[in-house]
């Protein structure tokens, strides 16, 4: 025998005050890192503040990058059931940082370029494209 | 100062609809209790190991706590991902160690089926960094270690077949294990012939989302000695470690790092310099086949990228110079989170008494090891136990 709980949705309200500029470029297309100005260590995803207490920039990350590991999700979780398909997930370097993004038809050693894009739900991301 | 095991308890795993949170624990409690020769009233602080972000208890240590019978003693809850269980334990051993606590039972518990399998794959996901992982991606918890398994394949070769061996392996010791969550063998070709569930892990490559629970109790060599138990389980040595939340921030796909640094910790406290040559047991964190070629190189049985061969080469069977995950693993026994790392103690405690029956490996040196991993490697813990 069960008793079903009562219902708790919780969507929440994420702040992205610090890095506004990393998503806000994902609109101009532009995918930022942040480079400490003090250290030189790089970022990816960009943080505001450097460890070292050093002042970072907004660097956009630009080039080719190789595909070091990917996957396709074929058991969809919550959230994504609007793809409607499997989806293929890719970790690529670029320079100093890796980055993660949706792809197509990619496997390790790749090379790849960024765009950005907007998915169905409204959420800007980034894709790779095979060079 | 040493600590011991004295007591350890262990539920059946698997889909357990007849019981909550609370009444799975007292599963593994009352038969740990049983096992020390002790009653509730000797413990002098509970642990209690829980993720439990799937369950509608979302506070889970008190209920559990109360059910047990140790109201007033803790509880403290501990979570570390998969890992939590391993983390209750190093919490309860470091309670004795400082003198706090002259008695201490770790409790993991997880109760993962209340909610569909979309729900709880959108749970595991967020076991990175949700608003660059999950939020944008829709990463899942088996697509994370699938990626390791895409960059350990390009780099070193490992084949699909060899990580179907893993499985293979697990479900032949869990066939044999009345308290598995899958009690039937299965060969290769039925690894191959399962569905994509994330490129390259296919049904078969993944544990099952399993409820479970399990409890070791640990005591001071003084309480010990003063309880007149001469038949203990040592902790020799412990390590710990963890990785950046973000899988774009690690170095590399083909390893964990924090496996590495934990096992140099606890190799390094117990002297141990040739592991296969120096354990009895071994449990590895196999969440998925890909996690337990990784954790033959990253423990230091094989060299990097050989892996793959080691699980071809048989020995780590039953029966093999070093047998893994003699109890079913984490891919064929189940894997209830916060219950996995404590039912690791269970496993090497039961095999270094020679308890474990058909399941049982030789004993020469009376020394496993532990391997827990939280997250894909956000957490590790490796801890040498020895009789
Ligand atoms: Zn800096």
């Amino acid at each position: 025998m069960f008793i079903e709980s009562r219902e708790l949705l919780m969507k929440h309200k994420i702040p992205v005050v610090k890095t506004e500029r990393y998503w806000k470029g994902l609109e101009e297309g532009k995918v930022y890192k942040t480079v400490c100005k003090n250290c030189g260590e790089e970022y990816y995803p960009p943080i505001a503040e450097c460890l070292c207490g050093g002042e970072v920039e907004w660097v956009e990350i630009e080039g080719e990058g190789v595909v070091e590991a990917f996957t396709t999700v074929h058991t969809i979780p919550a959230g994504f059931e609007w793809y409607g398909k499997p989806y293929t997930i890719a970790i690529a370097r670029f320079g100093n940082v890796r980055v993660m993004g949706w792809a197509e038809n990619v496997k390790v050693g790749d090379r790849l370029r960024l765009k950005t894009g907007k998915d169905k739900t409204g959420v800007w991301k980034v894709y790779f494209e095979v060079v | 100062m040493r600590v011991g095991i004295i007591g350890v308890g262990c539920s059946k795993f698997g889909r357990r609809d007849d019981v909550t949170i609370q009444e799975l624990s007292y599963e593994a409690v009352k038969e740990a209790l049983d096992d020390a020769g002790l009653s509730r009233n000797d413990v002098d602080i509970s642990v209690v190991g829980s993720v439990n972000t799937r369950g509608y208890e979302l506070m889970p240590a008190v209920p559990v706590n109360e059910y047990c019978g140790f109201a007033g003693k803790g509880p403290i809850r501990v979570e570390a991902a998969c890992a939590t269980g391993a983390a209750a334990v190093y919490t309860a051993y470091t309670s004795i160690a400082s003198k706090m606590a002259d008695v201490a039972i770790a409790i993991g518990v997880e109760k993962m089926t209340e909610v569909d399998t979309a729900t709880s794959l959108a749970i595991g996901g967020r076991g990175g960094n949700y608003l660059w992982e999950f939020h944008q991606y829709g990463t899942t918890f088996p697509a994370y270690y699938a990626m390791h398994a895409s960059a350990h394949m390009a780099k070193y070769g490992t084949t699909e077949e060899q990580l179907a061996k893993v499985a293979v392996k697990a479900h032949r010791n869990a066939a044999k294990n009345p308290k598995a969550h899958f009690r039937k063998e299965i060969s290769v070709e039925d690894v191959l012939n399962s569905r994509y569930i994330t490129y390259p892990l296919k049904l078969y490559d993944c544990s099952p989302i399993s409820d479970g629970s399990s409890a070791a109790i640990l005591a001071s060599e003084e309480k010990i000695r003063e309880l007149g138990i001469d038949d203990v389980v040592w902790i020799e040595s412990v390590g710990y470690a963890s990785d950046t939340s973000n899988m774009t921030r690690r170095e590399s796909f083909v390893g964990l790092k924090a496996t590495v640094l934990a096992r140099e910790m606890a190799y390094r406290r117990a002297g141990i310099e040739g592991p296969i040559k120096e354990f009895d047991i071994a449990t590895v964190h196999d969440c998925f086949t890909i996690a337990e070629i990784m954790a033959y190189e990253d423990l230091g049985f094989c060299r990097k990228g050989e892996g793959g061969r080691l699980i071809e080469s048989g020995e780590t069977d039953l029966g093999g110079k070093i047998p893994v995950n003699t109890f079913g693993g984490l891919k064929a026994k189940g894997h209830p989170l916060a219950a996995t790392g404590v039912a690791m103690v269970y496993e090497i405690v039961k095999q270094l008494r020679g308890e474990a029956r058909e399941l049982q490996v030789d004993l020469k040196n009376y020394r496993g090891l532990l391997h827990n991993v939280g997250g894909t490697g956000h957490f590790a813990y490796v801890m040498v136990l020895r009789r």
